[in-house]
């Protein structure tokens, strides 16, 4: 059985582009038109663009349902994950990689620095303090451990007004991630993720822009994270002033 | 204590689409917040650079009454007294999201960012027009 | 398999001025509290304002005045000048650069204060 797309339409998709050898204080795009259908996302256009107009296009991609974070790129501006932002309906998009991060090819961002951070704050990965009430666990599963929300995309990264200026700011994701660790220790001593982020280049850096909860997909509201960290770290300062003892 | 220094975590050379000082006032993308926080930075620079002006013109009075008086009669002229307004909103906004700041900042009230920022611009653009009407009307007293 | 990891060891790290933002929100509430003070003083003290010279001087003349005038001046100073450090610190500096921009800032704020305390003798001095 034959099936076509209905509502076809072609769009411009605007490239950015950069390989090695390139200028590197000269911006390159390239303009890609691409035949769209309703529900065709940002990603599915770069692969059919990969497919049949230009191979040597780089994008990184992986799960194709957000749940990988691997596909984050700038879609006319703004940060998102491709395998579900849908091609806007305008005549023309401008794609581009995320920003603050080294690029490596086309859209394709040398993520290893953003992963360090995640090291400094301990890198929680499981958190059991919020399950949903309904889903309580099946018969014969005596425990749930829930991952942590943060799938670690780099978009919050991007979307820092901070970051994109300051190359010693920790950023949004490892703040976010440090504050998970002293909320929920598991064991650990928090005290020594909260000293390190206690810091002018840590929590105290961030101007409240609020750009990395709005752009991230994942629910992790690392603003208002790094708001309770700082809220802790000045509680502990109070403590250490009035010799209460602790540092949470 | 010497101070632990902070390397840079980010390469500071290479290709990257960093945003920089030029990022801080793109418009793609932001949000609110984001907007917030050029305002924040604009009206604070506005009003460090009031603070010297406003130092400077009070040295006029040391100059007796002739010039001072002068000078307030520049002030009352209608391009004056719409830099008043603009400097009204200036601090208005700056004050009031200061509040925010403060509050959201040290973690009292992280979850009421947004309703706080939209509190501050309605009243700030509220009592600036107020405020404008009453510059430009004349009125003094109270 | 991903595995949680134990923070990285930075034995170098630590509180670096971070009590900066609690002092620069004290001072924003001190100066809700001054500037309203200000500019109640300025607009709603005498029916026209203090506009003219006469007023302005026979203000001035109180030491009360004076004295929340100076408050005003210190505080407004101190945000300011704080506030500037924060905008030049979101560009990353070395840790020396940092310490001359702030150094170069108390510069600053003391002779602003000084030169508004100054002004305050001068302008009372010739009236």
């Amino acid at each position: 059985m034959t099936e076509t797309v209905t509502n076809a339409r072609t769009t411009r998709l605007v490239v950015s582009r950069r390989k090695e050898g390139d200028d590197p204080g000269a911006l390159r795009y390239d303009t890609f038109d691409v035949a769209v259908g309703p529900s065709t996302t940002i990603l599915d256009a770069l692969v059919a663009i990969r497919r049949e107009l230009d191979p040597t296009l780089t994008f990184r991609h992986s799960c194709f349902h957000a749940s990988c974070g691997t596909c984050g790129m700038r879609v006319d501006g703004r940060e998102g994950l491709a395998c579900v932002t849908p091609v806007p309906t305008r005549d023309e998009v401008t794609v581009e990689p995320l920003g603050n991060l080294p690029v490596v090819s086309d859209l394709v961002v040398d993520m290893n620095v953003f992963y360090d951070e995640f090291d400094e704050a301990g890198r929680p990965l499981v958190r059991a303090d919020d399950l949903i009430p309904e889903c309580a666990p099946a018969e014969g599963i005596d425990q749930v451990e829930r991952y942590e929300d943060c799938i670690e995309c780099g978009i919050c990264l991007s979307a820092c007004p901070v970051a994109g200026s300051d190359p010693r700011y920790v950023g949004p994701a490892a703040l976010a991630a440090a504050w998970r660790l002293i909320d929920e220790p598991r064991g650990r001593d928090p005290g020594p993720v909260l000293s390190l982020m206690d810091d002018e280049q840590g929590a105290w850096r961030c101007h409240l822009a609020w750009e990395c909860s709005e752009a991230c997909p994942s629910g992790v509201d690392p603003a208002a994270a790094i708001m309770r960290l700082r809220g802790a770290a000045a509680a502990a300062r109070v403590r250490r002033l009035f010799s209460f003892g602790g540092n949470r | 204590m010497a101070s632990p220094t902070v390397e840079p975590r980010r390469p500071t050379t290479g290709p990257a689409h960093r945003r920089g000082l030029v990022g801080w006032f793109d418009p793609r993308g932001r949000r609110l917040g984001g907007l917030a926080f050029i305002l924040n930075r604009l009206t604070g620079l506005g009003l460090v650079l009031y603070l010297y002006l406003h130092l400077m013109i009070l040295s006029m009075l040391i100059q007796g009454p002739n010039a001072w008086d002068d000078f307030v009669d520049i002030a009352l002229s209608p391009p004056f007294l719409a830099l008043d307004v603009v400097l009204l909103t200036g601090m208005l906004f700056h004050g009031l999201n200061g509040i925010r700041v403060g509050l959201v900042g040290l973690g009292v009230v992280p979850n009421r960012q947004k309703a706080l920022l939209v509190a501050a611009l309605v009243i700030a653009a509220l009592v600036a027009f107020v405020g404008a009407l009453r510059i430009f009307a004349g009125e003094q007293g109270g | 398999m991903t595995v949680e990891k134990q923070p990285a060891d930075r034995p170098d790290a630590g509180p670096r001025n971070a009590p900066v933002f609690v002092l620069q929100v004290i001072s924003g509430a001190a100066l809700l509290v001054l500037l309203g003070l200000h500019m109640v003083a300025q607009h709603f003290v005498v029916p026209t304002g203090l506009r003219y010279y006469e007023d302005v001087i026979a203000w001035l003349g109180n030491p009360v005045v004076i004295a929340v005038e100076v408050a005003f001046l210190v505080f407004v100073t101190y945000h300011a000048l704080v506030g500037v450090r924060a905008i030049l610190f979101d560009f990353g500096f070395s840790d020396r650069a940092e310490r001359r921009i702030t150094l170069l800032l108390w510069i600053v704020g003391i002779a602003t204060i000084g030169y508004g305390v100054a002004l305050f003798a001068a302008i009372l001095n010739a009236a």
